[in-house]
């Protein structure tokens, strides 16, 4: 407390230069800080701000000559929670005013079109066997172009009446040894392999039930688009109708996509556990040129410890996604590619926390086991290793962890794994894979996290 | 006997840690080494099995000049001499066992002893050794897991397991509490009586009174006090530990 201060002359210098009154008041250290503040709040508002942003400097002026006068007056300041306040709006303002928030192209509908597959993960589907047939067409008739209609084939035979008709007539399909009482699905299909629908309206499956003998009888019109893709129909091949019956055998099975899930996560593991180890390989060599205490007896070593730690800086910000854009160059689309990109980045995290294990080496076991007389090697097993190994094992285990998550993305930009089978089910719009895909990814990151953190507790 | 000769140290950096340091330590001697901290107790104790390298001066063992054995020798004369260290100086990790039987790698085929594997003869030995510290209970447990005195309790099993012809003791009980300084220091006491030469450095002088036949005082890295624990009288005192220096005195059992 100072009552020399006069409270009045406090606030009008601070009112002439912000901060002067707290500096003239013996606050030096704040003084310049509330200047610097000032500062910097209006630098920003003119930088990037509207006019409602020019409160922040002006209601910081103001509550810097209170500061003052409360300085001068007391000895003590007023909180400086208001000007903590005006900086944390200044960061958010700043955000904003570069990103922006932009909800105007939102689209609720395209939101659930994706959402709702995704909460159906094509992940398992119920065990089913199926009981296919199909027989030629010819579209148009045309002379010397004809099929026989009919088509024999294991114990099934599929006959249809005529053999060749023009877009919009009538066809009799006649189907036996079929399962029977057991719906059938029939379809078209062009010959470009294109399936057209020819139940009602041409956009649902046409179904028809067999007999107690396996036989069935439907009538259908030739599809409006049969020949939309053929380009000369005096040339075209016959057009197919298939018929399929299936039935459930009950029980669940992988359905192909989530087969091909499961494939992609077990090569993103496999991925990461060849990038870990090749990195192990190279880091632990790394390391030890890398520890301070081992490099720093002489100037040679200090600079080989100086440069070995800059270019492992260096390698370390990097992100694997970039490095593998460029291993995708070099070597070709493939997890090949992610693992080299998986592994460069590991060796340089490795290596590092490696050197601050070996930098952070208890010296007093060494002394103690030199001092029964052992071997050099001697003390590097009972001395070193022992202090090394459960540290080391620890931190690759952890870089494991982070390499099978960084794996799931490195397929991104093709680099193999789960990532790459992502993006190929988002580019043919296949959510309920994606969804299949998201749980899959999910469990095994949470189940790396457990375990992984479970072993470190006890390496520790 | 041990002798040592004009003993001086410089470190790299300068630091003058021993000038010129020569007394005598005839078998079966309790020796106390004293002195306040750097004054050169433990650079000392460490150039005599030379884990520091003496600048200058000799230490002979009965003949043998220490200061000149080849590394070979110099691996087997470490052999023969126990040290227990104020830290413990334990691998934390590693069993009480792998910590005790270390202390017998010298005398252990190396390249079993790589391998972490130890004839049923010397696993028994270490055995007596830590029935004879009174632990043989924490012979599988993780050394870390010890308490302080039952750590340096290992520590001195490790130093048996030499069959040292003496021990070097750097301030084995300063990290402990005074009960406990005396439960470690009569271990010590045990072993000098069986014969085994004990070099301790201490820093209460009432263990000093209680357990040295002999002391040498540090000072700055000169020798200025050689004598019995009770010459040590006011001005002694004074000179070893300096004019403000006032008695503590660890305990009273």
């Amino acid at each position: 407390m100072n009552k020399k201060h006069s409270p009045v002359l406090s606030g009008i210098l601070s009112t002439l230069i912000p901060g002067l009154g707290q500096f003239y008041a013996g606050l030096r250290y704040r003084g310049v800080a509330v200047l610097l503040g000032m500062l910097f709040t209006s630098g920003i508002v003119a930088w990037y701000g509207k006019p409602i942003w020019y409160l922040a400097p002006v209601l910081i002026w103001l509550w810097n000559i209170w500061d003052a006068i409360c300085a001068a007056r007391q000895g003590r300041t007023f909180s400086v929670l208001l000007p903590i306040l005006f900086g944390f709006v200044a960061m958010f303002g700043i955000g904003l005013a570069v990103v922006g928030v932009d909800f105007s192209k939102a689209d609720i509908n395209r939101a659930i079109a994706i959402m709702r597959p995704m909460f159906h993960p094509d992940f398992i589907q119920k065990r089913a066997e199926s009981n296919q047939a199909w027989v030629e067409v010819m579209v148009p008739c045309l002379p010397g172009r004809s099929v026989s209609g009919i088509n024999e084939e294991n114990g099934k035979k599929v006959t249809i009446t005529p053999a060749c008709a023009d877009i919009g007539e009538t066809l009799t399909i006649t189907a036996s040894g079929f399962w029977p009482n057991t719906d059938a699905n029939l379809w078209w299909e062009d010959p470009s392999g294109s399936v057209k629908m020819i139940g009602p309206g041409e956009a649902a499956m046409l179904v028809a039930h067999t007999d107690g003998s396996g036989t069935l009888t439907a009538s259908f019109k030739v599809p409006t688009t049969a020949t939309i893709a053929v380009p000369d129909v005096t040339q075209s091949p016959p057009h197919r109708v298939y018929l399929e019956q299936t039935r459930l055998l009950g029980g669940f099975e992988l359905s192909y996509v989530g087969g091909r899930v499961l494939q992609g996560a077990l090569q993103t593991i496999g991925m990461a556990l060849m990038a870990t180890a090749l990195a192990i390989l190279l880091a632990i060599p790394v390391s030890f040129l890398a520890a301070r205490n081992l490099m720093s007896g002489n100037p040679f070593t200090y600079a080989i410890y100086f440069i070995v730690r800059t270019l492992l800086n260096i390698l370390r910000s990097i992100e694997p996604l970039i490095i593998a854009i460029v291993f995708v160059v070099i070597v070709g689309l493939g997890p090949f590619a992610g693992v080299l990109a998986l592994a460069v980045h590991s060796v340089a995290a490795l290596a590092k926390l490696y050197s601050e294990v070996i930098e952070g080496i208890d010296p007093g076991p060494i002394e103690a086991i030199r001092a029964t007389g052992a071997n050099w090697v001697q003390v590097v097993r009972y001395a070193v290793i022992p202090q090394i190994v459960p540290p080391f094992t620890a931190f690759t285990i952890y870089r494991w962890d982070i390499n099978v998550r960084s794996a799931t993305i490195i397929g991104f930009v093709g680099g193999g794994g789960i990532g790459f089978l992502l993006i190929e089910l988002i580019r043919i719009n296949n959510f309920r894979g994606v969804g299949a895909l998201f749980i899959t990814i999910a469990v095994i990151v949470m189940l790396l996290d457990y375990f992984s953190a479970k072993i470190r507790e006890r390496l520790v | 006997m041990l002798k040592i000769e004009n003993l001086t140290k410089v470190y790299p950096n300068g630091t003058v840690a021993l000038k010129n340091v020569s007394f005598e330590v005839p078998d079966g001697e309790f020796l106390v080494v004293i002195g306040l901290s750097g004054s050169g107790k433990s650079t000392l104790l460490r150039c005599i099995n030379r884990l520091i390298e003496p600048t200058e001066g000799k230490v002979y063992w009965d003949k043998t000049d220490i200061t000149a054995a080849s590394p070979t020798e110099l691996l087997h004369i470490r052999q023969h001499i126990g040290m227990v260290f104020q830290q413990f100086n334990l691998v934390r990790r590693s069993s009480v066992m792998t910590n005790v039987l270390s202390g017998r790698l010298g005398y252990a085929n190396p390249w079993l002893s790589l391998l972490n594997i130890w004839p049923e003869e010397e696993k028994r030995r270490a055995m007596q050794a830590l029935e004879r510290v009174g632990i043989p209970d924490k012979a599988y447990s993780r050394a870390d897991t010890l308490s302080g005195g039952q750590q340096q309790r290992v520590g001195i099993a490790r130093a048996l397991m030499q069959e040292p012809k003496f021990i070097l003791a750097d301030e084995p009980v300063a990290s402990l509490d005074p009960v406990l300084s005396h439960s470690i220091l009569q271990y010590l006491e045990q072993l000098n009586k069986e014969g085994i030469t004990v070099i301790c450095s201490l820093h209460f002088l009432d263990l000093v009174h209680r357990y040295a036949t002999r002391v040498v005082g540090l000072k700055d890295g000169l020798k200025v006090f050689e004598g019995t624990a009770t010459e040590i009288d006011r001005a002694k005192f004074k000179e070893i530990y300096g004019e403000e220096a006032q008695e503590v005195r660890a305990t009273t059992v």
